[in-house]
């Protein structure tokens, strides 16, 4: 079993305006333990607290509750020089006046190693990052881009017990990105490099990380690997923020008949239908306890162009390897997932189907998940 | 009708030319992207057509008038850039009047015009904020009222999602075609991401070195790419590009000690080499052996939302990314599959040029 590394206990951060009404609590109650050599996302919208979090970890900000431990010892009350973190962060910029090449070896200095092998490994992460035609230029002069990659070479190329990055390559152009996140993955796990990072994008988070913290409102909403988060959502929020396109998911009541059970969708009453054969008996039971569910689908499970159901098709997009359709359905907007390119035009009505294979049901009132997928 | 139209547009900024003899148009109510990736010159474009550049040579024409002399106030351009612009000290609402007011509309034509886009964008209830109180998301929005509420002509939209949370981005790219399509404006849309480039275009003019590489439809430019450069910006992961050998035949292409079924109408390519391109989707799976396919060993599976990636190994030695629908396999890493690409999506580019070869039928 592998220690663990970072422990934040039950910290809180609240920011105190000039009124006590205009106080934030930013982070509630956090709690996570990171194991050595794991690479941990915080994911969340723009305000959720997981820069906050990445912050107090650092030591950029106080925690106003809890503690963390680092490697064992507390780090809550340190300065951030003297955690043995490395970071790279928005805002904590390369140093002006050294080049790229001297701002990298900087972060070196500390280890007593000679002066050719500091060159080679600042060269190594240089190429690694592609930043090797700017290393004898200054900061002003390199784009944003560059400067994020060199700030991200000057943290991973110390020696640290943490490493902490902040929307690593925000500024990275996508198909470099593409390209960077699997190197990066790479490199971190080869060199077992405890990593937190924190990013809005889920496509990121899930390319990255072995496991990912959903935040929202300051609260963690769950801690688990991508799989756990796409198949088992402990709630609506996780649910519909994981994967592109999100989860559709549909307001309905629970009847259940003698055979199975039937869903009937509240904005236009249409009934969906399954057996008692479709559901384990676990799942039956805790259905039967409610009356009224939401329903999530994922974007593959609805299938256009044969069905029961009716949809106002808004957009058609084809992406080269799948199409996305957005329809109106119910007053709202679903969309479907295909794998090929398909013919459907603006505001033509199409038929459609959802497929029973990968329910996820939700309780109504707190959006909390009840039990998911129709195991057989 | 075209309604835009560049021709050989030429900028230098002192001895750096950022725009070489761009030439393109663009028919009313078409949205035209702009597509490049960083320092391609994208920007500069944009600004160009709305006269805040003025080219060194070449010309501007926005319903067939040559804009070279006209200022930017009078060209009926709406435009939004990627870091919003919104001017501080106006509330929202004031942020979106401004082009109206600058027309002299009255108060009641105002008032309308712009609680009809806020509400067609979502932002009736933030309209009285100062920008320093809206979310990005709602500031993007208010940019692009802006942009539209006078209903120009041409629209020029400058990576107005870029600085945006990926949520709503996603979002943002759903509805944007609808809404850009109310207004029947002629929209130029700049951005970095392919996916918003083929969500969005009508067609796609590729920006590569201040150069037109390609301006097509996205159909024609994912599926018919000019150049191996114009191929690697289109898809996710990137197109596997190999060196191979045409056999004598022309019918097959052998990649050190694998070989691929070639498409038809390649005799000219006969005995010689080539590089191919293989898109992660064209190489479909199986379990089970098939004819010309070619066994693999599973390296790594990476999640990519709808479609999984993973990195096979043949027996031989060649690596290749492929990809497949999520919810289609249980990969695991040392597996087995076999390999099959269907002739017709294996690409050929010449060795020195880059430029895909054409086949004897085209």
């Amino acid at each position: 079993m592998t220690e663990v590394q970072l422990s934040l206990n039950s910290v809180d951060k609240t920011y105190y305006g000039k009124k006590i009404e205009t106080a934030v609590r930013a982070v509630k109650n956090l709690s996570l333990q990171i194991k050595k050599g794991e690479i941990v996302a915080l994911l969340g919208s723009s305000g959720c607290g997981k820069t906050s979090t990445l912050r107090m970890i650092a030591g950029f900000e106080d925690v106003t509750g809890g503690t963390i431990q680092l490697s064992n010892r507390d780090i809550h009350d340190l300065p951030p020089a003297k955690r043995n973190v490395a970071m790279a962060f928005e805002g904590y910029s390369l140093y002006p006046p050294l080049t790229v090449r001297d701002n990298i070896a900087f972060a070196l200095k500390a280890e007593r190693i000679s002066r050719s092998e500091s060159d080679s490994k600042v060269i190594e992460m240089a190429k690694f990052l592609e930043i090797e035609e700017i290393l004898d230029r200054y900061p002003s002069s390199i784009s944003a881009g560059q400067q994020q990659r060199a700030s991200l070479a000057r943290a991973l190329v110390r020696k640290a017990d943490l490493y902490l990055l902040d929307e690593p390559m925000g500024q990275l152009e996508p198909q470099l990105r593409s390209v960077l996140r699997v190197r990066l993955k790479q490199y971190l796990q080869v060199h077992q490099m405890t990593t937190v990072l924190v990013t809005h994008d889920q496509t990121e988070a899930n390319a990255l990380a072995d496991r990912i913290a959903v935040m929202e409102d300051g609260e963690l909403q769950q801690f688990e690997t991508p799989t756990q988060l796409k198949h088992k959502p402990a709630n609506i929020y996780v649910g519909t923020f994981i994967g592109e396109p999100p989860m559709n998911t549909f307001a309905a009541e629970v009847k259940p008949t003698g055979k199975g059970f039937q869903f009937r969708l509240e904005e236009t009453g249409e009934i969906l239908d399954y057996q008692a054969v479709d559901f384990q008996q676990s799942l039956h039971d805790q259905l039967i306890k409610h009356k009224r569910i939401v329903l999530g689908l994922r974007p593959h499970a609805v299938k256009l162009g044969k069905g029961a159901l009716m949809a106002q098709v808004i957009s058609n997009q084809w992406l080269g390897d799948q199409s996305h359709i957005a329809a109106e359905f119910a007053n709202k907007i679903i969309v479907a997932v295909s794998h090929q390119r398909e013919s459907f035009k603006l505001d033509e009505k199409v038929p459609f189907q959802l497929e029973a294979s990968d329910l996820h049901f939700f309780n109504a009132e707190n959006g909390n998940a009840i039990a998911h997928g129709l195991e057989i | 009708m075209t309604t835009l139209q560049l021709d050989r547009v030429t900028k230098k900024f002192k001895a750096d030319v950022v725009l070489d003899e761009v030439s393109f148009e663009a028919k009313a109510g078409e949205t035209v992207v702009i597509f490049g990736p960083s320092g391609s010159g994208k920007t500069v474009l944009l600004r160009v057509i709305a006269g805040v550049h003025e080219p060194e040579e070449g010309k501007v024409l926005l319903q067939g008038h040559d804009m070279t002399d006209v200022a930017p106030e009078h060209r009926d351009v709406g435009m939004a850039f990627q870091n919003f612009a919104l001017f501080p000290h106006f509330s929202a609402r004031e942020n979106i009047a401004s082009p109206l007011t600058a027309l002299g509309k009255s108060e009641s034509q105002i008032e309308e015009q712009v609680h009809s886009i806020a509400q067609l964008l979502k932002i009736e209830h933030v309209l009285e904020h100062l920008p320093r109180a809206l979310s990005n998301g709602q500031k993007q929005r208010t940019a692009l009222a802006r942009a539209l509420v006078a209903a120009p002509k041409t629209v020029l939209l400058d990576d107005p999602l870029r600085n945006v949370d990926a949520k709503l981005r996603f979002e943002m790219r759903l509805e944007l075609p609808r809404l850009l399509r109310r207004f029947g404006s002629t929209v130029l849309y700049v951005t970095q991401d392919y996916r918003e480039a083929m969500a969005l275009a009508d067609r796609i003019a590729v920006l590569l070195g201040g150069e037109i590489a390609q301006f097509d439809t996205p159909e024609s430019i994912y599926l018919r790419p000019d150049s191996i450069e114009v191929a690697k910006l289109f898809g996710e992961p990137a197109i596997n590009i190999l060196r191979g050998k045409v056999n004598e035949q022309a019918n097959r292409v052998s990649v050190n000690q694998n070989q691929f079924i070639m498409p038809k109408g390649f005799h000219n390519k006969a005995g010689k080499f080539c590089e191919i391109g293989i898109r992660p989707e064209s190489i479909k799976l199986f379990r089970e052996k098939r004819v010309g396919a070619i066994s693999y060993e599973v390296i790594t599976i990476t999640p990519l939302n709808e479609r999984s990636v993973v990195l096979l190994r043949s027996q031989e030695g060649l690596e290749l990314l492929a990809t497949y629908p999520a919810e289609e396999q249980t990969a695991k890493i040392g597996d087995a599959f076999w390999g099959m690409v269907v002739p017709e999506d294996l690409l050929l580019f010449e060795i020195e040029t880059g430029q895909r070869c054409l086949s004897e039928r085209n």
